[in-house]
């Protein structure tokens, strides 16, 4: 039950309340280049959320197995070399973006093959748009974050693959509603008598910030759904903390 | 330890990159997709403008249709005969006969002739101008914000004194223009000669509504079609046949111009020395020709 109520935490602050594009700013390359009529917009989202979802399980999967300080993989091999404490403390999470950037552009490479045999009037449509999300920033946004949740000090709090595919399938999809309603609005204002010094690249840029306001109310529903929710917590932080004063002063005697 | 951390390094990344590469190389060779070398032949070929005249949505898109589907060969009006006869080269297949395709703005009436013009201060383009009722008296005829000169790539249409008029000396014939007009009056026509004669008018209303909105438009009195059988009237409206169209008899065409009440047949194209010799006696309307000075700045706002 718990983790169904994380699972579903995770997809609506990823997808409404911290949108990616309206709250966090990124992805707002295609976010403006793509969204002059409401199909390219739904297809570029689709495609989106499409690499969004590779892409997380290629880092989820890279981070957690080879990254992270204590992955087993790495401290296996590195097991070779070094006696057992070190080879549990190697930490390759330096190499987070370059690995990313890696997988990002891999996993789009496949997904463009995929679409071309299998959805030929979809890679048409794209055109040049599809190798361009390569460089879209809110896929190496979700790595990251997926990145963070997972290089935590406590393993038990660490996200499964599970919550980390919820967060890059809501995440493309919360990117989707963005570009579409952006979309719909920039087909209307193509009939609106917009002042010359605002038309163009201006108009279009005030629309994004009018839009991320109204998106803006949406802030902290997630810390009160949580506590709707989850009415648990502060037990089990007290808990949490009796467990943690023992080893706190266990430590301090040692220092 | 830190020998040992660069080492790691090294060896994910290249373990990424065996594993990834083996991968796409897979997926390379499972989706590969055959494309007809003769589709990359043909854009080749092709102007490259993605101007749309032919009907698909770019060069890309006609190189195939013709690769695939068999379309003709023919249809690229920017590229005209010689890249006709270059695709026909690389599919094997003979050149029809290709007339070409040339738009003819079917309104005559400049800003003098036109009446019941209103002080219309909306954005200045024909389709919001068309959304807006009175902004002149005829519904049919041509509204003059230029919305044919901003879909021209060609710089072969302007707007001369409140009537969209092409050159026919650089226009190739893509459609732009007819696909742009909300009116719908400008109408690709095969051009069986260089110039052609057109009636130039398309109000559909009956002659006395069409008098009380303009001087030279069709009234629909029928005297073209008694003089000449080339001529039909469909809804209040003459219109001429350009299947039967022979530009060389044309003395029917004379008669009915001189029947015709308003002036509104006209010749229309590209004159040729001998076009103009051949009717110099007769009493034809000039073509008119655009004059730069009055329509670079057509597109100012004034909001």
């Amino acid at each position: 039950m718990n983790y169904i109520i994380d699972i579903f935490l995770i997809a609506m602050s990823a997808a409404l309340i911290n949108n990616f594009v309206l709250y966090y700013f990124v992805g707002i390359c295609p976010f403006i280049g793509v969204s002059r009529n409401i199909g390219m917009a739904f297809g570029m989202g689709c495609a989106v959320t499409f690499v969004i979802t590779i892409a997380a399980f290629i880092s989820w999967a890279v981070t957690t197995f080879v990254l992270i300080p204590g992955a087993p993989l790495t401290a296996f091999v590195a097991g070779f070399f070094l006696p057992g404490e070190q080879a549990a403390a190697v930490d390759l999470t330096i190499l987070s973006y370059i690995v990313y950037i890696f997988a990002i552009a891999s996993s789009v490479q496949f997904v463009e093959m995929y679409v071309r045999k299998f959805f030929p009037p979809l890679y048409k449509s794209f055109g040049v748009f599809l190798p361009l999300i390569t460089t879209n920033c809110a896929i190496l946004f979700a790595c990251l974050t997926i990145m963070s949740n997972v290089a935590v000090d406590n393993p038990a709090e660490a996200w499964d693959l599970g919550r980390a595919l919820v967060l890059a399938i809501f995440g493309g999809v919360g990117f989707t509603i963005a570009i579409v309603i952006m979309a719909g609005i920039r087909e209307e204002l193509d009939m609106c008598d917009v002042p010359k010094p605002l038309q163009g690249a201006a108009i279009t840029l005030v629309t994004a910030g009018i839009l991320a306001m109204g998106f803006m109310g949406f802030t902290g529903v997630d810390s009160g759904l949580k506590k709707a929710l989850k009415p648990e917590p502060a037990r089990e932080m007290s808990t949490n903390l009796q467990d943690a004063a023992p080893v706190l002063a266990r430590v301090t005697i040692e220092n | 330890m830190s020998a040992v951390t660069i080492g790691l390094a090294a060896g994910t990344l290249v373990g990424m990159a065996v594993i990834l590469t083996y991968i796409l190389g897979w997926a390379n060779v499972a989706f590969y997709v055959e494309v007809d070398p003769r589709v990359d032949a043909v854009s080749k070929v092709l102007p490259g403008a993605n101007c749309g005249g032919c009907g698909f949505v770019g060069c890309g898109e006609y190189a195939e249709a013709v690769v695939m589907q068999g379309a003709p060969v023919n249809k690229c009006a920017p590229g005209g005969a010689n890249c006709a006869a270059a695709i026909a080269q690389i599919m094997g297949v003979e050149v029809g006969e290709a007339l070409p395709y040339r738009p003819i703005v079917h309104c005559g009436a400049h800003t003098k002739n036109k009446h019941g013009i209103s002080d219309y201060r909306g954005e200045r383009r024909c389709v919001t101008a068309n959304i807006v009722a009175d902004v002149q008296g005829c519904t049919y005829g041509c509204l003059g914000f230029g919305d044919c000169v901003a879909a021209c790539a060609y710089d072969a249409i302007h707007v001369i004194d409140g009537l969209a008029t092409v050159n026919y000396n650089a226009c190739v014939g893509c459609g732009a223009c007819a696909k742009a007009c909300p009116r719908n009056i400008i109408t690709m026509t095969p051009f069986k000669a260089d110039r052609i004669f057109a009636v130039l008018c398309s109000n559909k209303d009956a002659g006395k509504e069409v008098k009380k909105v303009c001087d030279v438009g069709c009234l629909g009195c029928k005297a073209c079609e008694r003089a000449c059988g080339l001529f039909a009237i469909k809804d209040n409206l003459s219109c001429i046949n350009y299947d039967d169209y022979d530009p060389e008899h044309l003395e029917d065409i004379f008669k009915a111009i001189d029947k015709c009440p308003q002036k509104g047949i006209v010749l229309v194209g590209k004159p040729s020395e001998k076009d103009l010799a051949a009717v110099a006696d007769k009493e034809a309307p000039s073509v008119v020709t655009p004059d730069f000075k009055t329509t670079v700045d057509d597109t100012e706002w004034r909001g």
